[in-house]
């Protein structure tokens, strides 16, 4: 069996994939993908701890998290699209609007 | 005669339940006070009349009823230390406790808080009456009924009252209205000025009041803690009163009369003693005792205008007159009086106090007197002869004639209140002209009016023949010269002299008030042509007023006759009615002969005949010049406008008192608010505020990315730590 280790070593490399991503990229799509890769970072530890324990409830919250992420996505995808019909773009470095 | 005294003496109620029903003789009035305020403009002037004065008036019936009762000889009072015969009274609960400290709602009416009932309601509801026609033409009619039944309630909380912490609420509730009433015509800024002086003087004299209260709960604490044998008393075995003592504190806390009283009884023993516990360590008793009613005296010139505090009460004439005659001749100046009269078993312990008070009381008397006789407003006059006869009464207090004063109170309610009415009876039919000089020969044109004044200027001064008034400030000038203060006789007899001054003083002053305004031919510059006589609504309450002031004398006749240790005593129907009031009072002089009183036996007639022939000297003199109008010579002059000018001592407190005061308070305006609160406090809390934004704003970039950079390194940090500390 692959240790519990590789596994969270994984889930970690996929979490800071995912928050460079976010914090470099210029692309909204790309940032929300990024996002996506961290929750999966996150169900992975999930998954392997209950693997690891033979316990269900890792399991469950796994599942949660995928249908927060469904949603998420929605919503998300739903403003990406909106913005762009809005703005043209989806480069979020032209649509700053917290600061004027 | 028998049945008449046993009818009087058998109440129609059960006393027990009229002492439960006395919070009703307050209820009363407090009702119509804010039926009329709230109310009074939409109900109409009739109802607001009919409201106020079958308030008053209610009351006044229950408080006869409660009077009857108190007379029967099965009244009785509950209080911790067993019932007291001649009085009602019931206990509410608790009114507030903090600690062992505890303070409860209780009502009692005895003799002497009976007769202020009486006096209070019956002359209350007579003013009243006259105050329906006098304020006819007033726009704020429904105002000041408020203001007048609020008074009312307020000043009979203040004799109801079976505790010091009630009696202060009816003490600031008369000031409270004084205050609102003086300043009743509130557009005139002199006459709001003179409310405001009158309610900033009341509040030195409260300061005393509360502090000497402090003290006194101090005292009566240090006296429960002490060890049973110090509390032995002549027949009683130290524990028993310990325990007695105890049981009421916790029952009534330690500022109730009964408790108080109680003290009294034990402080004898201990006055050259000092107090081994609590604040006062290493004081004596005696001192103490002394300290507390000095500042009870304090709170007592405050509210009944003594020296040094008497300065608001002529200004307060600036109210409307029947309001001077209630609250500053009748009924709130005599508080003071009442509250030494309640807690006069305290008062014979101390020979100190007594004779300041008696000092305080004669000389303000007699300086009151000499301002007065040269004032022109017939108010101003009546004012001063108040502050004048208050001084009577605290001398009376002083020299241990208890009695004496308090029959001067009840009597001076009446004349007074009556000249008071009769003087604004004759403003109302002059056309509001208030100047003596310039009225004149009223006889004829204000007949009710005439009459009544004059009966009442007989009554205050004892001229042509003896009424009320001279019986009771007699008994006060001749406890004055007989009684005997330990220690102080030259003070007293001073006392006494400028007391014998004072009563030559009041014939003259008050003889040339009647004369310039009744006899003779009227002013030149007189304002109206002929005056007119006042409606029956007003000449009604003068004429009850002035037979009250003719009838009241039988209370100062020496008709009883008392068999005390195998000698007759005389005593006067007053003395004898409040024999059962005072009754600790007079063991406690047997016991410390701190004071002497000196017993009458038969009618004293040397006395009256002196007093008589000091009244004749004074008033004949103003009747012969002022009867024929003499002009004042040359040289008396400067001596006249010193009098006139109220021996400038209201240009001293200004100078001495009120500039400093003015100056410091500009100061600290300066320095404190201008300087520490605006400046450091309130601007550089906003700069601070300001400069923290100006440096925090360059934080915020709104780039989304760079917060969550922020917030990842952050995290990114913690989680070092943690490692570390896991490591570690």
């Amino acid at each position: 069996m692959v240790p519990t280790s590789w596994y969270l070593i994984l889930a970690a490399a996929l979490f800071c994939l995912g928050m460079v991503g976010v914090l470099v990229r210029r692309n909204a799509l790309v940032v929300f993908m990024c996002i996506e890769l961290m929750l999966n970072a996150a169900n992975l530890t999930f998954v392997a701890f209950a693997r690891e324990r033979g316990d269900i409830n890792g399991h469950l919250s796994a599942f949660f998290i995928i249908a927060v992420a469904a949603a998420e996505a929605s919503v998300g995808l739903a403003i990406v699209i909106s913005l762009f019909r809005s703005r043209g773009t989806v480069n979020i470095e032209e649509v700053h609007s917290m600061k004027n | 005669m028998d049945k008449i005294q046993t009818f009087f003496q058998t109440a129609p109620v059960d006393p027990t339940s009229a002492g439960q029903a006395l919070w009703l003789i307050i209820a009363l009035p407090l009702l119509g006070a804010f039926i009329c305020g709230v109310f009074g403009k939409i109900i109409g002037r009739q109802n607001v009349h009919l409201v106020a004065l079958g308030a008053v008036g209610g009351s006044f019936l229950l408080s006869a009823l409660v009077f009857w009762t108190i007379n029967d000889f099965r009244a009785s009072a509950p209080t911790p230390f067993g019932a007291v015969s001649y009085a009602v009274g019931a206990d509410f609960g608790t009114w507030f406790s903090a600690g062992t400290f505890k303070v409860t709602m209780g009502l009692m009416a005895d003799h002497l808080s009976g007769s202020m009932l009486l006096v209070i309601t019956g002359v209350g509801f007579l003013i009243h009456l006259y105050s329906t026609e006098y304020m006819s033409h007033d726009a704020g009619y429904w105002r000041f009924f408020a203001y007048l039944n609020l008074f009312v309630a307020a000043m009979l909380t203040l004799v109801l009252a079976d505790s010091m912490p009630l009696l202060f609420v009816g003490w600031e509730g008369v000031g409270m209205c004084s205050y609102l009433l003086i300043g009743f015509w509130y557009d005139d800024p002199a006459k709001a000025f003179a409310g405001r002086k009158a309610f900033i003087t009341n509040r030195i004299g409260d300061f005393g009041f509360l502090v000497g209260s402090f003290i006194l709960v101090l005292l009566v604490e240090s006296i429960a803690a002490l060890p049973a044998e110090k509390l032995n008393r002549a027949g009683e075995q130290g524990s028993a009163v310990v325990e007695r003592y105890q049981q009421a504190l916790s029952a009534k806390g330690p500022l109730a009369f009964s408790v108080v009283e109680e003290t009294a009884k034990t402080l004898p023993n201990l006055l050259e003693q000092t107090i081994v516990a609590g604040p006062l360590f290493g004081r004596s008793y005696g001192t103490m005792l002394m300290v507390a009613l000095l500042l009870f005296m304090l709170g007592a010139a405050g509210k009944s205008a003594q020296i040094p505090l008497y300065v608001w009460l002529p200004d307060a004439m600036a109210g409307p007159t029947p309001v001077s005659a209630l609250i500053h001749a009748a009924t709130m100046v005599t508080s003071g009086i009442y509250l030494f009269c309640r807690i006069s078993y305290l008062l014979v312990l101390s020979p100190t106090v007594m004779v300041t008070i008696a000092v305080i009381g004669a000389t303000t008397a007699f300086v009151a007197a000499l301002i007065a006789f040269s004032q022109t407003g017939i108010k101003k006059v009546l004012a001063y002869s108040t502050v004048s006869q208050l001084g009577l009464m605290f001398l009376g207090i002083g020299v241990g004639a208890f009695w004496a004063a308090f029959l001067h109170v009840v009597t001076h309610a009446f004349f007074k209140a009556c000249l008071f009415l009769g003087a604004g009876s004759v403003m109302h039919g002059n056309g509001d002209e208030e100047d003596i000089t310039k009225l004149g020969g009223l006889r004829t044109e204000m007949p009710v009016t005439w009459a009544t004044f004059a009966v009442s200027t007989v009554a205050i001064t004892g001229f042509i023949f003896p009424l009320s008034g001279f019986f009771s400030k007699d008994a006060i000038l001749d406890a004055a010269h007989h009684n005997h203060i330990e220690g102080y006789a030259g003070l007293q007899q001073f006392a006494w002299v400028l007391g014998t001054l004072t009563a030559l003083c009041t014939a003259f002053y008050m003889l040339r008030a009647y004369m310039l305004t009744f006899e003779g031919p009227r002013a030149k510059d007189a304002k109206l042509k002929h005056a007119h006589e006042s409606a029956p609504a007003m000449t009604a309450p003068l004429v009850v007023l002035a037979v009250l002031a003719v009838v009241s004398l039988v209370h100062g006749l020496p008709l009883m006759h008392v068999t005390r240790g195998g000698e007759t005593v005389t005593q006067t129907l007053m003395e004898n009615f409040l024999d059962p009031v005072f009754r600790t009072t007079n063991d406690l002089i047997a016991q410390r002969k701190a004071v002497e009183i000196a017993e009458e036996h038969g009618a004293p007639w040397a006395t009256w005949a002196f007093a008589y022939v000091i009244a004749l000297i004074g008033g004949g003199t103003a009747v012969l010049i002022y009867g024929r109008r003499l002009k004042l010579p040359d040289a008396l002059e400067p001596l006249r406008k010193l009098s006139f000018n109220k021996f400038y001592v209201d240009e001293l407190y200004e100078l001495v008192l009120i500039r400093p005061l003015t100056f410091l308070s500009k100061a600290f305006f300066r320095v404190i608010d201008s300087i520490l609160i605006d400046g450091i406090g309130v601007r550089g809390t906003a700069w601070l505020t300001q400069r923290a934004g100006g440096m925090l704003r360059y934080f915020q970039t709104g780039d989304a990315q760079m917060y969550a950079a922020v917030m990842a390194l952050a995290v990114a940090g913690g989680l070092v730590w943690a490692l570390l500390r896991v490591a570690s």
